[in-house]
């Protein structure tokens, strides 16, 4: 970039081409002298890689095959995929986790959103609701874990996906409100403003103005609750059963029997992944936007 | 104020500053008048509803449960006193609340320092190629239960990728059962927690990193620093509360563990990786016993405050400290 603008227009053609190629090797010497960087960087990328490139290589190889020890397959196979499907309801847990994602991360935003507004823009609530609600977090989800078991049962809602997605609707508000705080703090407060000097009430000013304004951010809060109902354990383990359970309690329910196939674990596991990772990768963008915007202030 | 000065003309008199300070007045004495009343209590009355259900009466109800005997099926039998809390203190589960402050804490101090590593050499090395982005999220995106597998298929001692490679060079001749002795089930643990975790650290550390103004950086140059005290001297001190606050996040994460150690060990070799949060799970599961589970719930939540409040006390002198 800065090599282009330094070759003066005015200079001719073969005194340009020499200054360029002195830049060049003036780079390709600083090139040189980073290749420890390189190397570093190359190890981390193998190691934040290699367990996912495992799993995925596991699920190619025949059970014998599985007990080499070896990284690749010799002889890869493709029958562990149709049979951890067909050894468990495999298709329901998924659909089960992937409802209850989106569900809760709708539930999530519906109460968030407006909360966030009012506590950032309205003071409602003063200093002790945002607190409180950030709070909250700190809690392991332990806590909540015996009293909500009663009151699903109570409400009949034990053991059905409807009483998941409230607990994880719920679960999630405090990591939603803490994500958005920041995105509706950056919008300047003459905007409001103007919609209140034009007669807007706090809704309007809310839904027509804040909302279009901030989407990336709901975007990115939106996914991120949704992939942490996904990726959810311990609640699902206590508040699912058969027809509603999750995928997180299948994979581990498949890796705790005694003849643990792991050659369809491996399948089973990387089919749970796939609708996570294209979400990370299609949504990339935005998702470390909301992480950092969030995280670092 | 910023827009204001915009609309002012360069060159513009005096006066005109000061009729366009007047509207500006106007127009935040008009907004002000026209401001909404009364729809705040609205908008926050479902995140109230919701922090009652999941947060207030959870931490009452757990109360009166561990006062009590009960069962998942029979909660309040028998009012106990404080027989829950002797027993859970007696019995192996104090040892299970020292176990997660010892590997919680240095858990997150490691993957604090690890990920800022990986962030400064990405500030190094790359121009934030997107696939690199990509791939860093991934474990951050993957449930905790698949990370436990995939650490699992690596670490077992039939088959696994490193027993594999321990034997294949010579290194070992028996395969070693990370998993089943320790001190490995633990530290194999750690390594699927701060695997997940590391990216997660990076992308935040890396973007307070380019939060630091490039001045910065050639100021300490001109002056003569070293890559390492302008890393140290400089660097550091600014990154400090960024630092602190994923600290604390990470803490609070981390005591939350539960989904390795079931995949993982169950909490074996013995009880040797058993943290509380699997204790409260065995209490409730194997033993039925909500009393009792109730009780070591308390328990935990207050050891963890008694951790974590410091942790946000320094993070707020931290913010402090940098103004």
């Amino acid at each position: 970039m800065a090599d282009l603008a330094l070759a003066d227009s005015t200079a001719s053609p073969a005194d340009r081409l020499a200054v360029y190629k002195a830049q060049l090797a003036g780079q390709r010497a600083t090139d040189a002298r980073k290749w420890p960087l390189y190397l570093a960087y190359g190890a981390v990328i193998v190691f934040f890689v290699l367990p996912l490139a495992y799993l995925l290589s596991v699920s190619f190889k025949t059970p014998d095959d599985v007990l080499s020890g070896r990284f690749l397959p010799t002889e890869p196979t493709l029958a562990n995929w149709p049979a951890a499907f067909g050894a468990t309801d495999l298709d329901g847990f998924i659909l089960n986790s992937v409802i209850a994602s989106l569900s809760s991360a709708a539930l999530t935003m519906a109460i968030a959103v407006p909360a966030t507004y009012a506590m950032v823009r309205l003071n409602t609530g003063g200093r002790f609701l945002p607190t409180f609600t950030l709070a909250t977090y700190m809690a392991p989800p332990v806590v909540a874990l015996i009293p909500l078991f009663f009151l699903l049962r109570y409400a009949g809602l034990l053991h059905s996906l409807p009483g998941l997605i409230v607990v994880y609707g719920l679960m999630n508000v405090p990591v939603a409100f803490w994500l958005l705080t920041s995105f509706v703090r950056a919008l300047p407060r003459e905007i409001d403003e103007a919609a209140w000097i034009d007669g807007a009430g706090t809704w309007t000013t809310l839904w027509r103005i804040v909302v279009p304004l901030i989407a990336p951010g709901l975007a990115a809060s939106f996914i991120i609750c949704a992939v942490l109902a996904y990726n959810e354990f311990l609640f699902a383990f206590f508040f699912t059963t058969e027809p509603s359970r999750t995928l997180t309690i299948g994979i581990a329910l498949f890796q705790g029997e005694r003849l643990v196939n792991f050659g369809q674990m491996a399948a089973a596991s990387v089919a749970g992944l796939v609708p996570v990772y294209v979400v990370a990768v299609l949504a990339q963008r935005w998702l470390v936007s909301g992480l950092v915007s969030g995280g670092v202030k | 104020m910023a827009d204001t000065a915009a609309f002012t003309l360069p060159g513009s008199s005096i006066a005109g500053q000061a009729r366009a300070e007047r509207a500006r007045r106007y127009a935040a004495t008009l907004a002000a008048t026209r401001k909404p009343s009364g729809g705040g209590w609205l908008m926050v009355a479902p995140l109230v509803v919701g922090l009652v259900v999941f947060a207030v009466y959870p931490l009452a109800y757990l109360i009166v449960l561990s006062f009590s005997e009960s069962s998942l099926g029979r909660p309040l039998t028998e009012w106990v006193g404080f027989d829950n809390f002797a027993y859970a203190l007696s019995g192996r589960f104090g040892d299970t609340l020292w176990r997660t402050v010892f590997f919680a804490v240095p858990l997150s101090l490691i993957q604090v320092a690890l990920g800022v590593l990986v962030a400064l050499l990405f500030n190094s090395a790359v121009r934030s190629g997107s696939l690199v982005r990509a791939l860093i999220l991934l474990p951050l995106m993957t449930p905790p239960v698949m990370v436990g597998v995939a650490w699992k298929l690596i670490l077992n001692p039939t088959g696994g990728l490193v027993n594999g490679m321990l034997m294949s060079l010579g290194l070992t001749a028996d395969p070693v059962s990370f998993l089943g002795t320790s001190p490995w089930a633990m530290l194999s643990i750690g390594l699927a927690d701060t695997w997940q975790w590391t990216p997660f650290v990076a992308i935040l550390a890396f973007a307070a990193l380019q939060a630091i103004p490039e001045d910065v950086y050639e100021a300490a140059r001109l002056d003569g620093a070293t890559p390492v005290q302008i890393f140290v001297k400089v660097i550091l001190p600014m990154l400090a509360p960024a630092l602190a606050a994923i600290f604390l996040l990470r803490l609070i994460m981390a005591f939350k563990l539960f989904d390795l150690v079931y995949v993982l060990t169950s909490g074996g070799p013995g009880f040797d990786t058993n943290l509380s949060t699997y204790m409260i799970w065995e209490t409730l599961f194997r033993d039925f016993d909500v009393g009792a589970a109730s009780a070591q719930t308390l328990l935990f939540a207050i050891t963890v405050g008694v951790v974590t409040l410091p942790v946000t006390w320094l993070h707020k002198q931290a913010e402090a400290l940098n103004g």
